[in-house]
């Protein structure tokens, strides 16, 4: 019985010291969880569904997780994996032979914008509704990649972990993602009527 | 080694070998994923190049706003109590600061 009190004991040592790096390391991270799975889902209800899951897989496996390392992408990549079982389907594979190609593409977006006086909407309209309504349209997995480098600040490297594909692949996901969004945000200022300045 | 559809939009637009190096890499640039040789080289084209300066200011504007959508949406406060709860449920000692958070 001594003994059994004894492992009692120490579990419930271990178990709070495992709470506490759970509140310290894990719960801080939430409303950026809960965004990346906003963004991959697109629906609240079903966000909340892969948020829950992936804290609770988290907490189930928090033996997993390496002190020091970065926390948050081990969620991200949790909450990942949990969006992608829910839908029952692989990974989305796209065929991109590099970036270069959407920047350039880009550049051609930013030129017809100036042509019609559209360069500076960002700093003349408030396009954030505008470009959550974008986001919400993008498919994956640029939806992602934009998502985690552009709103969440992740670098490449970490990114490519989360999404489980090599840098190269988040770069030309990232470019391919930007620059279909800025071609819907020029849309979106001819469709709201905005008067630039045209370049002569 | 740059593809061939990007090689042919580039000669399209008719830009200077400078010109071309920006537009091809501003992002790279923007995101410090260029080794600093080429980010010192391209910021050197860009301070002296009026349009790809506008350019630059274009792209820098479009990733703030992208930045900017993080302040705008949290994790709503029904979630946190529904996970308090299922968390509560597992045994984890700190379920309660679940909701607690800002």
């Amino acid at each position: 019985m001594a003994a059994d009190a004894g492992l009692d004991e120490a579990r419930s040592a271990s178990d709070v010291a495992r709470d506490a790096a759970f509140e310290r390391d894990a719960l801080p991270w939430l409303d950026d969880v809960y965004r990346f799975a906003l963004s991959l889902t697109r629906e609240e209800s079903d966000a909340d569904d892969v948020v829950q899951e992936t804290f609770l897989r988290a907490y189930r496996s928090w033996h997993t997780f390496i002190p020091g390392t970065d926390c948050r992408r081990w969620l991200f990549t949790i909450c990942r994996n949990v969006f992608l079982r829910s839908r029952e389907r692989q990974r989305p594979t796209v065929d991109l032979e590099d970036g270069e190609q959407d920047a350039v593409a880009a550049g051609s977006v930013y030129a017809a914008a100036r042509e019609k006086g559209y360069d500076d909407i960002y700093a003349r309209l408030d396009l954030a509704p505008a470009l959550r309504d974008a986001l919400d349209e993008l498919a994956e997995p640029f939806r992602s990649a934009v998502i985690l480098v552009d709103v969440e600040d992740l670098s490449y490297e970490s990114a490519a972990e989360v999404m489980g594909v090599p840098i190269g692949t988040v770069r030309s996901r990232l470019f391919r993602g930007r620059r279909l969004l800025q071609e819907k945000l020029v849309t979106v200022a001819e469709d709201l009527g905005f008067q630039g300045a045209a370049v002569a | 080694m740059m593809s061939a559809p990007a090689r042919s939009q580039l000669e399209a637009l008719g830009l200077s070998a400078s010109c071309a190096e920006v537009l091809t890499h501003l992002w790279d640039y923007l995101d410090e994923q260029i080794t600093p040789t080429s980010a010192e080289r391209l910021a050197a084209h860009i301070a002296t190049c009026a349009t790809c300066r506008q350019y630059e200011e274009y792209q820098e504007c479009f990733l703030r706003a992208m930045a900017g959508l993080k302040q705008e949406l949290n994790a709503p406060r029904s979630l946190r109590e529904r996970l308090a709860t299922r968390l509560k449920g597992q045994g984890c000692g700190c379920w309660d600061k679940v909701s607690r958070q800002p």
